[in-house]
């Protein structure tokens, strides 16, 4: 693939550029940078090249297959629903000047004043149906990078956000504000990333004995996890309404039912810090796979540096869970496609999943939110139906799982 | 012993001009009263170690002797509950974690790495000390791993994952990256242990190429004595966690050491192609 080829498909992504445009902004201009630079030099200059030769063949497919699909779910979710369209009535309503180049929709999308008159067509459309999309890219793209570091951190292809307890963690703490302090609930994803945090201390803290295993921080988030697994069962004792009860089960298994601009506004700016900083920890993360004495010796303060990007994992995590609740095996799936598809290089891996992450969750949202007919699931079982066999079938195929 | 090691290739004139050019001769590197250890139990209970500049020293012993402990803690990778490390004259805690990572580099016994990670990146990474966090490679890092790659004698390998790479490769491959580092001291933990013969030479020509070429201090442990007798300048044998003997391979390794730290019988013989040591018998512990 040629650079202007790599530029020309990640500017003309709208889908993603909304989400992350940070890394968008990084690769575009890379591939401007490649394209002035011209592509003179040799191929055993490769790490002459500069910063970018790391944009390969495979992730540009990967970006552009996950771009698609993304689209392709986007398109289906906006046109079909209860109140139905079609793909042409859908694609208008998206593209209504009313909408698209009034700034006062805008500033109604970003920061919630008041939604100026449009056609109801575009009212579902916009305040309805595309932002639940876009959280669904939010979320994908929080979980898959919150995996990609944890993998790396504990050097361990089954970490995830949920097997390191942070998942449970900030479940709980996102069912105890809803229940006992609900009028707090605007500021969720702080709760979420102090109970995320907080289950992970623990878990570094059982698994602390001078210095951290993989196996032994995995082992302690297991049992992290069945801790403030029963904890959640326990807030659940205390609910009195039904109506706090259903959400409450469904941020348990993870919903983006109902979810809206506020939901963008509440998780798109962590979930995009979060891209940020993994993208800037690349080259850490990587130092961090040859092994603690390497990195160690190699002059890396590795406890600070895992704790640092851990902070990172746990940020992104809880952005996701703080919208969407506890979607379960993105974080751990991801990762691991993308990792099959370009290699372990972070920052091949970590631009992948921000892309890759939002295809999973967008296509899964679509079934949970249509396959039933006029019931909505929560989207977190249908990526439990398509997670789980899938990771069956990796350790069915794969001899070595586990170390990466 | 009657007859001594012929000389090492560096003639007269290579050794004055490494001398008029004055590199100092490689960095001074020294611990003090180490006392290092995992838990209670120290394992290295006070022992010094003054590792000549620009020279090889070889740590030998039986297994669990110490050897790579007390590697590890001159490497600053184990913090010794008592005594100092200096470089230079500085001691090594006092230094950041990157700065000491340009003084001294080590390469531990067993390393992992991503098996679709190319040689040439995973030697450039060799150079994490030398970047700051967000700085991009540049002109130096470039040519540090070039020159990495061949003095390993692998430029062949260069776009290689390392997955697919035999142990001999995967090791040179390694060692290419500490090389990457470019430090005046390096730290090998038993890098010939494993290898097929021809990657076991291949090793410690580099080892060799390093003191002769660039002053490097090298101190590394060697599980074969003979070859330690062979390549080191220095030669230092631990037992038990103490240094029985330490200095020039003709005087420590010796019948009587074998026989005391080893607890071997052999003839050991220095003839014109090197020291030659006969392996006899092992002694049993019930004797």
């Amino acid at each position: 693939m040629t650079p202007a080829r790599r530029g020309y498909v990640v500017e003309e992504d709208p889908q993603s550029r909304w989400s992350l445009p940070a890394v968008t902004a990084t690769i575009a201009g890379e591939a401007f940078r490649t394209m002035a630079s011209g592509s003179q030099h040799g191929v055993e200059m490769s790490v002459r090249e500069g910063r970018f030769d790391w944009v390969d063949r495979s992730l540009a497919l990967v970006v552009v297959a996950s771009t698609a699909l993304v689209v392709a779910g986007g398109v289906v979710q906006v046109s079909f629903g209860i109140y139905s369209m079609t793909v042409v009535e859908a694609w208008r309503a998206v593209f209504a000047r009313e909408v698209i180049l009034n700034p006062n929709a805008w500033q109604a999308f970003a920061f919630g004043t008041e939604l100026p008159e449009m056609s109801t067509d575009s009212v579902i459309a916009w305040n309805m149906r595309l932002p639940r999309v876009l959280v669904a890219v939010i979320v994908g793209s929080a979980l898959a990078i919150s995996g990609a570091i944890f993998q790396a951190v504990t050097r361990n292809e089954l970490a995830s956000p949920f097997v390191l307890g942070v998942s449970s963690g900030a479940g709980f703490a996102v069912l105890l504000t809803l229940v006992m302090f609900s009028s707090l609930a605007a500021y969720l994803p702080l709760f979420a990333a102090i109970g995320g945090a907080g289950a992970f201390l623990v878990v570094y803290a059982i698994a602390w004995k001078g210095g951290t295993s993989p196996v032994r921080l995995v082992l302690a988030g297991v049992i992290v996890n069945m801790v403030f697994h029963s904890l959640q069962m326990g807030v659940f004792f205390f609910v009195d309404d039904v109506g706090v009860a259903k959400q409450a089960i469904a941020w348990t298994t993870g919903s983006l039912t109902g979810t809206d601009w506020e939901e963008v506004r509440l998780a798109g700016p962590w979930a995009a810090l979060s891209v940020i900083l993994a993208f800037g920890g690349a080259r850490q993360l990587n130092v961090l796979l040859l092994g603690e004495e390497t990195a160690s010796s190699l002059g890396m303060p590795v406890e600070r540096v895992r704790f640092a990007l851990s902070g990172v994992a746990i940020l992104a995590a809880s952005a996701a869970i703080a919208v969407a609740g506890i979607v379960s095996f993105v974080g751990l799936i991801v990762p691991h496609v993308v990792r099959t598809l370009v290699g372990s290089d972070y920052r091949r891996l970590i631009v992948g999943c921000a892309f890759a992450g939002p295809a999973l969750t967008v296509t899964a949202d679509v079934g949970a939110r249509l396959a039933l007919g006029s019931v909505q699931m929560p989207v977190g079982i249908v990526t439990g139906l398509i997670g789980g066999p899938y990771f069956l079938y990796l350790m069915r195929s794969q001899e070595k799982l586990g170390e990466i | 012993m009657s007859e001594r090691a012929p000389p090492r290739q560096t003639d007269g004139i290579d050794a004055e001009i490494s001398d008029a050019t004055g590199s100092a001769a490689g960095s001074d590197f020294e611990g003090e009263g180490l006392v290092v250890g995992y838990g209670d139990e120290p394992v290295i209970d006070g022992e010094s170690v003054a590792v000549p500049a620009g020279e090889v020293t070889a740590l030998v012993g039986p297994n669990g002797s110490g050897k790579s402990t007390l590697l590890k803690a001159l490497a600053d990778q184990l913090s010794p509950d008592d005594g100092t490390v200096r470089v230079d004259g500085r001691e090594i805690h006092d230094m950041g974690s990157k700065e000491l990572a340009r003084k001294v580099g080590l390469l531990s016994q067993e390393n992992v790495a991503p098996g679709s990670l190319t040689v040439e990146d995973l030697v450039a990474h060799g150079r994490y000390p030398h970047r700051g966090t967000f700085e991009s490679v540049n002109e130096d890092d470039i040519a540090a791993v070039d020159r990495a790659v061949s003095l390993a004698g692998i430029e062949h390998l260069r776009d290689v994952e390392v997955g697919s790479l035999s142990g001999g490769q995967k090791q040179l491959a390694w060692i290419a990256m500490a090389l990457a580092q470019e430090t005046d001291v390096l730290l090998l933990d038993e890098p010939t242990t494993f290898l097929d013969l021809h990657h076991q030479l291949e090793v410690m020509e580099i080892v060799e190429a390093l003191r002769d070429e660039s002053d490097t201090t090298v101190v590394l442990v060697l599980h074969d004595i003979s070859q330690a007798a062979r390549h080191a300048d220095h030669v230092l044998a631990l037992q038990d966690g103490e240094i029985l003997a330490r200095g020039p391979p003709e005087e420590v390794v010796t019948e009587e050491l074998l026989r005391e730290v080893f607890r071997v019988e052999a003839t050991v013989n220095y003839c014109m192609n090197g020291p030659r040591i006969v392996p006899q018998s092992a002694h049993h512990d019930d004797e």
